[in-house]
């Protein structure tokens, strides 16, 4: 088959629809229920600015979710680093078992934690409040980082170490002058996965922050979903949308080699 | 020593995903709901009999099943074609993988709006071509029959590249003699895909199937917003039913019950899925077998 | 060591910062007292004006906000819930619709009223709105608007609207012949809560009764019930309404009735106005009634909304304050004339100013007179979530009526069993 119109083909699918919501964003209601309404009454941009004068206005979503991701990614690796060179350093049987048990943990649902971890959020107040989502995130995300970080790690010569440790240096000193710059790469793959979960996770979102100031963004459009009193809101849905797709859009696009050799190096080494 | 650096993050894992399932367990056999006044009464194996015979929860879980397992078969499919597609050498191939990125890194609620208006009868584009294609206005979402299609549609375009990526990954550990050895023996495409890609991707195919099964289980984010479980409930899926038990309905003792009873199901069917691949896809060595004889 | 003066002199004069702006934060909170209320989009819309008046009366005492939730009631509860059940909620009242109150009241989450407003008050509500305010002897709601389902109908097709069911159905299928319109009859007909009050309004007027509260005794699957039902699907089956109504909520039934493609429409006060606005196809040929019945039967399902302050709240008085504003004959007024909302209280209603400037008051009074509260129970989210399933199975064809009826009735009594209400 002609691998160009293959080509084509899967840029249609792949783009088409956000695309369509961008053609929709910049069409008057009149022309979405008249699709062959004549040129002067297509165009507009009242829909941009409806979303954009909200109140709250949208651009408070998207700082939302940028904190919490900033929060969540910064504590993952926190945690995860320690525990993925640790995890090389315990009795062989215990590692396996521990692998296995992190698989198994990056392959659950989530969705399914809701109800245990609003209970949570209960007790321990942690509701409508941005840092605390950092919490679940960070836990969420561990099996991944810590499997992804502890290939890195394996991959390190341990001559390196040994080398460090003759010199004197102590773990701390090991850790932060060695071990970690030299696995740069898989951090950043793994630091950019960690949040792009954050910025997309919706359950959790949607039952620990209600107050409308706090949303973050999946949570703040399906809102926007609900809100609209009028019967086709869909050129306001469309703005909505690609607004929202935007800084996202441009993640994948700055970040694409951590992305993709963080996602195909879990899968060759997982 | 090494302890201290595994206790956080052993912690935290185990408050987030052991804590809750011994949680649920617990509140599955009482009785917590707003005629409790939310305090949990215990009530033996009462919220069980009830799921037992709850003809809702499984038709969820039948309609769960069905979105799970079309939803994961199109994308591997699917995945596969794009991962060969891109495993070959060409001009802006990088660029195209990237591009191809976007759906998966979209926050599923937002697209979720865009297709509601795609799929939306009479204005959105769909049913336009569906139209103008001679078949007639289908009212996508509005039909039982339908609607839970848009949502397999849905997900398999934003899913897709996350499962290529790895696929495309398997692939190019394929050493490259490999395909060479067979076309000299006068094999084509389709002997190279059965004998030599296909078992070499089997770990990465039972990763992405894997993967994919446990997730496409809980989804939630998109058929809330896409369809809010209808029409006639037949987008619901369990997930949903048990967020609407706990937050709609304020009945967390039954919502645990789902949620315990979805757990044991969805482990369930991973290690059957897990299995039955293993038989369906031969490893390499015996498919090398077969070639040589 | 010059650095080490700057640095000092820097922190000294932020210190000084920090401390008289705390001082004049203290000052301002001890002196404002600031209110917050949820409410669904078109009401919080809706009361900009009044909140903006509130604000100005009461500067420098009380600061009134409200908070813009999600339209649909389901959504709008879910969030409501959650943040309830989070503990501290961010807001002191919620504007509620009439069916949440057993179950937030039921759970304690809501302050009682009956020290604020006393029988007096109470007298003063029209009757169909004092219906849904209270549980287990308590007021927990004061009513903001007496919201009540219509028959919409077009005075340009027709010298009377229709009383019977079958009288509905002949005139639609009378006009559809004719060309005059598309379609006879659009309604509420997406599987969600407006399902639910197109059915009380059907099976009562067929005779029957969804669930009486004080027996627990279920009545979807007698004979009216499955009438109603049936009467529904028939609708779609006969083309009197089209397909889509199963996916339709209210903003998609008006939206088709408003540019003439049907002759009847089934929609709540609110329509009216959006009805006359210069942008409506059918301006000046709308005239609205009670729902088609058996004689005699004729219901209208009420859906009112009102003002709740929740437990916990520290600024209850504040808060009381406000719900009176908002509920005032002045707010009733403006909210009538503007937005087209159904008043609360009598005198409203009697207005002759505002009887003669809108008549259409009249009609919405007599309408409350026969209005139905859907059953009063802290389950109902359940019963009407099994309700409207089955319903959505009978419209989409997956069930007929009987089939459908009885599974809603099993569903209901399991329902009802589990929670400890019958045995």
């Amino acid at each position: 088959m002609n691998r160009r119109f293959l080509i084509s083909l899967l840029l249609l699918w792949s783009l088409g629809p956000l695309l369509w919501q961008v053609y929709t964003s910049f069409c008057s209601d009149q022309a979405l229920i008249q699709p062959f309404i004549s040129h002067d009454h297509r165009w507009t941009l009242t829909h941009y600015q409806n979303v954009l004068n909200a109140n709250p206005p949208f651009w408070r979503y998207l700082v939302n979710s940028f904190i919490v991701g900033v929060s969540s990614t910064l504590l993952c690796l926190v945690l995860a680093l320690p525990a993925a060179y640790a995890l090389n350093r315990i009795p062989r049987r215990l590692s396996i078992l521990s692998r296995l048990a992190l698989v198994g943990a990056a392959l659950f649902p989530y969705v399914l934690l809701f109800l245990a971890l609003l209970e949570l959020a209960r007790e321990f107040n942690l509701g409508n409040q941005l840092l605390a989502l950092s919490l679940p995130y960070a836990a969420l995300s561990q099996p991944l980082a810590i499997l992804l970080l502890n290939n890195a790690f394996n991959d390190l010569p341990p001559e390196l170490e040994d080398a460090a440790k003759l010199e004197g240096l102590s773990l701390f000193q090991r850790f932060r002058w060695i071990l970690i710059p030299l696995i740069s790469p898989a951090t950043a793959s793994t630091a950019i996965l960690v949040f792009l979960f954050s910025w997309n996770e919706y359950p959790i979102a949607l039952t620990w922050i209600s107050d409308s100031n706090k949303l973050t963004l999946p949570v703040a459009m399906a809102r926007i979903a609900g809100s609209s009193i009028y019967s086709v809101p869909y050129g306001a849905y469309a703005a909505a949308t690609v607004l929202g797709s935007i800084p996202l859009v441009l993640l994948v696009l700055i970040f694409q080699k951590p992305i993709v050799s963080g996602l195909t190096s879990g899968a060759v080494k997982g | 020593m090494i302890v201290f650096l595994l206790l956080p993050a052993l912690l935290l894992l185990l408050i987030v995903f052991v804590g809750p399932l011994f949680r649920y367990a617990w509140l599955s056999f009482h009785a917590n709901s707003v005629m409790t006044g939310l305090i949990a009464i215990p009530n033996g194996g009462a919220n069980w009999l009830r799921l037992m015979q709850d003809q809702r929860y499984w038709q969820d879980l039948g309609q769960t099943l069905r979105f799970a397992g079309v939803s994961v078969g199109l994308e591997l499919i699917l995945a596969l074609s794009i991962a060969l597609l891109l495993d070959q050498r060409w001009r802006g191939r990088d660029v195209v993988r990237t591009l191809t990125l976007i759906p998966w890194a979209l926050p599923t609620t937002v697209m979720a709006l865009g297709w509601r208006w795609i799929f939306n009868t009479p204005y959105g584009p769909v049913d336009h071509f569906t139209k103008l294609a001679g078949i007639g206005s289908l009212n996508i979402l509005g039909d039982p029959n339908f609607a839970w299609m848009a949502t397999v549609w849905a997900d398999v375009w934003k899913t897709t590249p996350f499962a290529a990526l790895i696929l495309l990954a398997g692939l190019q550990t394929i050493p490259a003699d490999l395909y060479e050895a067979v076309r000299l023996e006068g094999g084509n495409s389709l002997i190279c895909l059965r004998r030599i890609t296909l078992p070499l991707l089997r770990p990465y195919i039972l990763l992405a199937l894997l993967f994919r099964i446990a997730q496409a289980f809980g989804v939630f984010d998109l058929i809330q917003v896409l369809t809010g479980g209808g029409p006639a409930s037949s987008t619901e899926s369990i997930a949903l039913y048990a967020y609407w038990n706990a937050l709609r309905f304020l009945d967390f003792g039954y919502s645990s019950t789902i949620i315990m009873a979805s757990f044991m199901l969805i482990s369930l069917i991973c290690v059957f899925a897990w299995m039955f691949l293993q038989i369906l896809i031969p490893t390499h060595s015996k498919s090398r077998g077969a070639i040589e004889s | 060591m010059r650095e080490n003066q700057f640095f000092r002199r820097i922190l000294a004069s932020l210190f000084v910062v920090l401390i008289c702006s705390a001082g004049f934060g203290l000052a301002q909170a001890k002196t404002v007292e600031t209110v917050s209320f949820l409410m669904a989009a078109p009401f919080a819309d809706a009361t900009q004006d009044l909140v903006q008046q509130f604000n100005q009366e009461h500067r420098g005492d009380i600061k009134l906000q409200v908070i813009k939730g999600p339209l649909e009631t389901e959504a709008m509860s879910d969030l409501a819930i959650s943040s309830l059940l989070l503990g501290k909620a961010p807001f002191d009242g919620l504007l509620m619709d009439v069916t949440w109150l057993a179950k937030y009241a039921e759970a304690g989450w809501l302050e009682p009223l009956e020290n604020y407003f006393s029988e007096a008050d109470v007298d003063t509500l029209v009757v169909g709105a004092r219906a849904g305010n209270s549980y287990k002897g308590h007021l927990y709601r004061w009513p903001m608007n007496s919201d009540m389902g219509l028959l919409y109908y077009r005075t340009d097709l027709m010298q009377r609207p229709p009383e019977t069911p079958d009288d509905l159905v002949q005139v639609s299928q009378a006009l559809q012949n004719e060309k005059k319109v598309d379609w006879g009859y659009v309604w509420q007909g997406r599987q969600y809560e407006g399902l639910s009050c197109v059915y009380l309004e059907m099976i009562d007027g067929f005779g029957g009764d969804w669930l009486q509260t004080n027996d627990n005794q279920i009545g979807l699957n007698s004979k009216p019930g499955v009438e109603a039902a049936a009467w529904l699907q028939g609708l779609i089956d006969q083309g009197i309404s089209p397909r889509s109504v199963t996916n339709y909520g209210e903003p998609e039934a008006l939206q088709s009735f408003k540019v003439g493609d049907a002759a009847f429409m089934r929609n709540w006060p609110y329509a009216w106005a959006e009805l006359q606005k210069s942008d409506s196809a059918v301006k000046g040929n709308v005239g609205i009634t009670t729902m088609v019945a058996n004689p005699g039967h004729s219901t209208a399902t009420i859906g009112s909304w009102g003002l709740t302050v929740l437990k916990g709240s520290s600024h209850v008085d504040a808060s009381i304050e406000a719900v009176r504003f908002l509920t005032s004959e002045t707010a009733q007024k403006q909210l009538f004339l503007k937005y087209g909302y159904s008043p609360t209280q009598q005198r409203v209603f009697d207005d002759p100013q505002l009887l003669q400037d809108k008549p259409i008051l009249a009609e919405f009074g007599r309408a409350l007179k026969v209005a139905k509260s859907r059953p009063e129970t802290p389950l109902y989210a359940q019963i009407s979530d099994v309700l409207t399933r089955q319903l959505s199975s009978i419209l989409t064809d997956k069930k007929t009526p009987e089939e459908g009826m009885n599974v809603a009735a099993s569903n209901t009594n399991q329902i009802l069993i589990s929670a400890g209400e019958q045995s």
